[in-house]
C-alpha cells in the first residue's frame, strides 16, 4: 500500500523537527530513512505509526487517511530498536497479541501465527519466552509480531543496532526476504548507510529535519546532490579537495585532476573535488603526488591515506598486496570520470 | 581434582558488622524473644516485674479450697489461735521485760487461746508486772500469734520455718509456698488460656475480616490511583498523587480526628445528610458495619498511598517502547492495563500484599483512635486486644504475661506467613536480575 506524508511538519514545545516534508513510499517498496542522530528520522517514523501527533500536514495509507487517527486504528507494524517483546507472555502470546486483541477466535490465532513464525523462520521458540531468545530471534520474533495482522505499511526502527556484526549482516538480508516475499510497504529507519544501501529500494537520506535527497542507492553513491551525501555515503568516507579549472585540468597545488571528456567549466572557477578512495590509485595515472600518512591493512584490501604537499588528505583503497610504507612518496592518478564535483557551498555542479 | 577453597574469614569484617549485629540483636530480635518470654510467665501489675515475698490471703485461702491442701490445714490456717509458748514468750521478754514473760509463763503455758480477745484478756491476768496500756496490750498479744496468714515473710526458708511452728503438715507446705508467693512465675496457662476463650476466637475472626478487606482497598485503590494518574499528564499526575499521599504523612491522631469530624452525630456526613431528612448518628460507632467500614478505609487510605507510589513507580519503569508497541499493536487504554501493565506488576503488587499482611496484622494504632474495639468489641482485633490486655486494663491489673502470650502468637503468625510468601510467590525469582536486556 502506498504511503504519502504531505506537508508535514512536528514541532516538540517550541523546536521544529519537522517542517513541511513530503514523502512517498510506493505499493511493495522499501524505503530507508537515513541520516545522522537528530536528522528527525526516528520522529517521522513515530508520526507515521501514530505515537506522535502530526503539528501539520497529511498522511494517507493508499486512499485512507490516518493524520489523525490514534496508532490503534492505523494498523502498521513497528520493529522497536530494543524489538520491545512482552517479556512475561511466551513467543507465541507475543506475536498471537495484536490479533488477540482484536478478539479473533483461537484457530484463526493459531493459524496465522503458525504461519508468520514459519515466515520468519521460528517455529520452534514458540514456547519460549523472550527472555530465553538470542537477540537475532527476538528480531525474528518482534518482525512476526509486526507482520501478523498484515498491516499497512511495516515501520522499522534501527532494527539492527542492538545486534552484532555476525547477526547483523544475516538480519539484513533476512528482513528484506520477508519483506520482498510479503511484499509489503516498508519504511527503514537507519544511521548505517550500509544497511540502506543494502536492504532498501530507496533511500530518504535526511539532515535537519529535511529530506535532502530521495534516490535508488546506486544512484545516490554515484550521483549525490551536494557534498553533505556524498560525505554521508561510503565507507572508507569520500575525499574532499578544493581545485581550481585550469584548462582541461582541474589543478590543486602540483597536482591536476583531467576533466571528464565532454565537461565544461569555467577556466579559473574555483571548485570542491570529490574524490572516492576506490577512485585514486596508481592505475589511474601519475598526476598527483603525496605522502602515504595511514595505512590499514583490512585483508582483502588496503587502506591508505595520501597527504598532499598543501596538507589535503586524500584517501585510497588498493587490493591487499601493495605493500606500501608509511612515509613513502607516492605519485598517483584519479579517475577523472568519476570525480564528482561540487562548487564552494556545495551544491553539485 | 578441584578444590574448593575455604571461604575466609576476617575478623575485621566482623568488625565492620558488628554495629549492624547489634542493632539487629537489639531491635529485632530482643523482642521477639522478651515476647517470647513474657508469655510463659503470669506477669502482671500485681506480681511487678521482679521476685516477691511470701504472703497468704484471704483470697489465696479460697483459692487453696479447689487444691490438694488438707480440711485440717485449711481449718488450721483460718483458725489458728494464740498459743503461748517458748518462743512467744521470748518475744515477750524482749519486749516488756523477762519478768512480765516469767510471770506470763506461770500463769497460762501451753493454753491455746482461738480469738485475740481471750489472748489479751489472758494478758491482763498479770498482777506483779501488769502491762498496763491497751495498745501494748495489743502487740503483746500479737506476740503470741501461730497462723501464718497475712504476715509478709521476705524468703521461703523465713515462710516455711513458720508453717513449722504453726503445726501445718508438712504435706501440704510446698502447695502453701507456691500460693503464698507474690512474685512472677513461669507458666504455660496464658496460652491455654487464650486456646479456651471464646474472645480469642473472635479477635482472630476480626482480624481476617480487618486484614483481608484493608488490604484489598489498599492494593485495589493503589493500583486504581496509579494506573489512572499514568494516563495524566504530569503535573496533574504529581498533584493528585501528593493529595493522595496526605494522610500518610498527617499524624495519626490529627488524621483521625478528621474522621471524627466527618462521622460524628454532628458531624459532616451527619450535617449533610440532614438536609435529606436522615436523622443525625454517630456514622463511626453506631452499627459494626459502620464502624468495621470506618476503620477500613481510614487504614485503607493511609496504605493506598504506599501502594499507589510503588505501582506508579514499577509502571514508569516499564519501557515506553513496550507500552508503544501495544498501541501499535492494536490494544485500546484497557487492553494496555490488562496484558502489558497489569502483568509486569506482579512483583510489586506481591510485595505489597505481603509486606501490608505483615503490618496490617500487627498494627492497631488507627482503630485504638478511632474506635477503640467498639461498638462492644465489635472492631477488636488480635494486636489491639494484646494492648488492651498487657497495657490499657480497664479493670487496672494490667497482665503482661498474657498480652505478650496474645503478642507471641501474632510473631508466630507473622513467620510463618513470611516463609510461605517466601515459598510460595518464589522471592529469590522475582528479585533476581530482570530477564530482558533493554
Amino acid at each position: 500500500m502506498q504511503l504519502k506524508l504531505k506537508n508535514f511538519t512536528k514541532t516538540f514545545d517550541s523546536t521544529t523537527v519537522i517542517d513541511g516534508m513530503d514523502l512517498t513510499v510506493n505499493d511493495g517498496e522499501m524505503m530507508a530513512l537515513l541520516g545522522p542522530s537528530g536528522c528527525g528520522k526516528s520522529t517521522t517514523l513515530f508520526t507515521i505509526c501514530g505515537i506522535h501527533r502530526m503539528n501539520g500536514g497529511t498522511l494517507h495509507f493508499g486512499d485512507r487517511e490516518v493524520s489523525n487517527l490514534p496508532s490503534q486504528q492505523r494498523n502498521v507494524g513497528v520493529v522497536f530498536q530494543n524489538y520491545a517483546l512482552y517479556p512475561h507472555m511466551d513467543i507465541r502470546d507475543n506475536i498471537a497479541f495484536p490479533l488477540r486483541v482484536q478478539k479473533l477466535d483461537s484457530t484463526t490465532i493459531a493459524r496465522k501465527v503458525k504461519e508468520i513464525a514459519e515466515l520468519v523462520h521460528i517455529p520452534e521458540l514458540l514456547d519460549r519466552r523472550p527472555a530465553q531468545l538470542s537477540g537475532g530471534q527476538q528480531q525474528r520474533v518482534a518482525l512476526a509480531r509486526a507482520l501478523v495482522r498484515k498491516p499497512d505499511v511495516l515501520l522499522l526502527d534501527e532494527p539492527l543496532a542492538n545486534l552484532d556484526a555476525k547477526l547483523r549482516l544475516e538480519m539484513r538480508s533476512e528482513i528484506r526476504r520477508i519483506q520482498l516475499e510479503t511484499g509489503i510497504t516498508a519504511i527503514l529507519v537507519t544511521h548505517d548507510q550500509v544497511e540502506a544501501m543494502s536492504m532498501c529500494d530507496r533511500i530518504a537520506l535526511m539532515k535537519d529535519g529535511k529530506i535532502v535527497q530521495l534516490s535508488e542507492p546506486s544512484e545516490m553513491y554515484n550521483n549525490p546532490s551536494n557534498v553533505f551525501v556524498a560525505g554521508f555515503l561510503g565507507n572508507p568516507p569520500i575525499s574532499f579537495v578544493k581545485a581550481q579549472v585550469q584548462g582541461d585540468d582541474f589543478g590543486f597545488g602540483n597536482n591536476r585532476v583531467a576533466v571528464a571528456p565532454g565537461l565544461k567549466f569555467r577556466v579559473g572557477g574555483a571548485l570542491q573535488l570529490g574524490i572516492r578512495p576506490e577512485h585514486f590509485g596508481p592505475q589511474f595515472g601519475r598526476d598527483v603526488q603525496g605522502k602515504i600518512s595511514f595505512v590499514e591493512n583490512q585483508g582483502r584490501e588496503d587502506l591508505y591515506n595520501v597527504t598532499l604537499e598543501n596538507g589535503v588528505v586524500i584517501r585510497s583503497i588498493q587490493p591487499a598486496g601493495t605493500r606500501l610504507k608509511l612515509g613513502e612518496t607516492v605519485s598517483w592518478g584519479v579517475s577523472s570520470e568519476n570525480v564528482l564535483t561540487f562548487d564552494l557551498q556545495g551544491a553539485r555542479l | 581434582m578441584s578444590r574448593i577453597s575455604k571461604p575466609r574469614f576476617n575478623w575485621l569484617g566482623l568488625g565492620f558488622l558488628a554495629p549492624a549485629m547489634i542493632v539487629v540483636v537489639l531491635f529485632f530480635l530482643a523482642p521477639v524473644i522478651m515476647t517470647a518470654f513474657f508469655a510463659f510467665t503470669n506477669m502482671s501489675t500485681s506480681t511487678g516485674i521482679t521476685g516477691g515475698d511470701y504472703l497468704l490471703s484471704q483470697s489465696d485461702l479460697r483459692s487453696l479450697a479447689n487444691t490438694k491442701a488438707s480440711a485440717a490445714t485449711l481449718d488450721a490456717l483460718e483458725n489458728a489461735g494464740y498459743r503461748v509458748d517458748d518462743a512467744g514468750l521470748a518475744r515477750l521478754a524482749e519486749a516488756q521485760g523477762p519478768a512480765t514473760a516469767d510471770e506470763f509463763r506461770k500463769l497460762h503455758e501451753g493454753d491455746l487461746f482461738t480469738s485475740r480477745r481471750d489472748m489479751e484478756r489472758a494478758l491482763k491476768d498479770l498482777r506483779q508486772h501488769r502491762i498496763r496500756s491497751t495498745r501494748d496490750r495489743k502487740l503483746a498479744a500479737e506476740l503470741f500469734t501461730s497462723s501464718v496468714m497475712d504476715q509478709r515473710f521476705d524468703t521461703e526458708e523465713a515462710f516455711r520455718a513458720a508453717l513449722m511452728t504453726s503445726g501445718i503438715e508438712a504435706a501440704d507446705h510446698d502447695t502453701l509456698v507456691d500460693e503464698a508467693y507474690t512474685g512472677w512465675i513461669w507458666t504455660t496457662k496464658n496460652i491455654e488460656l487464650l486456646a479456651s476463650l471464646s474472645s480469642s476466637w473472635r479477635y482472630a475472626m476480626n482480624t481476617a475480616i480487618y486484614v483481608s478487606f484493608t488490604l484489598a482497598f489498599n492494593v485495589g485503590f493503589g493500583l486504581f490511583l496509579a494506573i489512572s494518574t499514568f494516563y495524566l499528564s504530569p503535573r496533574v499526575a504529581a498533584t493528585f498523587r501528593t493529595i493522595w499521599f496526605l494522610p500518610r504523612v498527617l499524624p495519626p491522631v490529627l488524621y483521625v480526628l478528621m474522621w471524627y469530624w466527618l462521622t460524628w452525630d454532628t458531624g459532616i456526613i451527619s450535617t449533610l445528610a440532614g438536609y435529606f431528612g436522615v436523622a443525625p448518628r454517630n456514622w463511626m460507632l453506631d452499627t459494626g458495619t459502620n464502624a468495621w467500614v470506618v476503620v477500613i478505609l481510614i487504614n485503607g487510605f493511609v496504605g493506598a498511598s504506599l501502594g499507589m507510589i510503588l505501582f506508579s513507580s514499577a509502571i514508569k519503569a516499564i519501557p515506553a517502547s513496550m507500552l508503544h508497541a501495544s498501541e501499535v499493536d492494536g490494544a485500546n487504554r484497557w487492553q494496555q492495563v490488562r496484558y502489558i501493565i497489569l502483568p509486569q506488576l506482579r512483583w510489586p503488587i506481591l510485595f505489597t500484599s505481603s509486606y501490608q499482611t505483615l503490618s496490617l496484622l500487627t498494627s492497631f494504632e488507627y482503630i485504638l483512635l478511632a474506635t477503640d474495639g467498639g461498638p462492644g468489641g465489635t472492631t477488636e482485633v488480635w494486636a489491639l486486644a494484646a494492648y488492651h490486655t498487657a497495657l490499657n486494663n480497664y479493670g487496672g491489673n494490667l497482665q503482661y504475661g498474657l498480652g505478650a502470650a496474645y503478642a507471641l502468637v501474632l510473631v508466630v503468625i507473622g513467620i510463618v506467613t513470611s516463609l510461605l510468601y517466601l515459598r510460595f510467590f518464589n522471592f529469590r525469582e522475582l528479585v533476581s536480575k530482570p530477564r530482558i536486556e533493554q
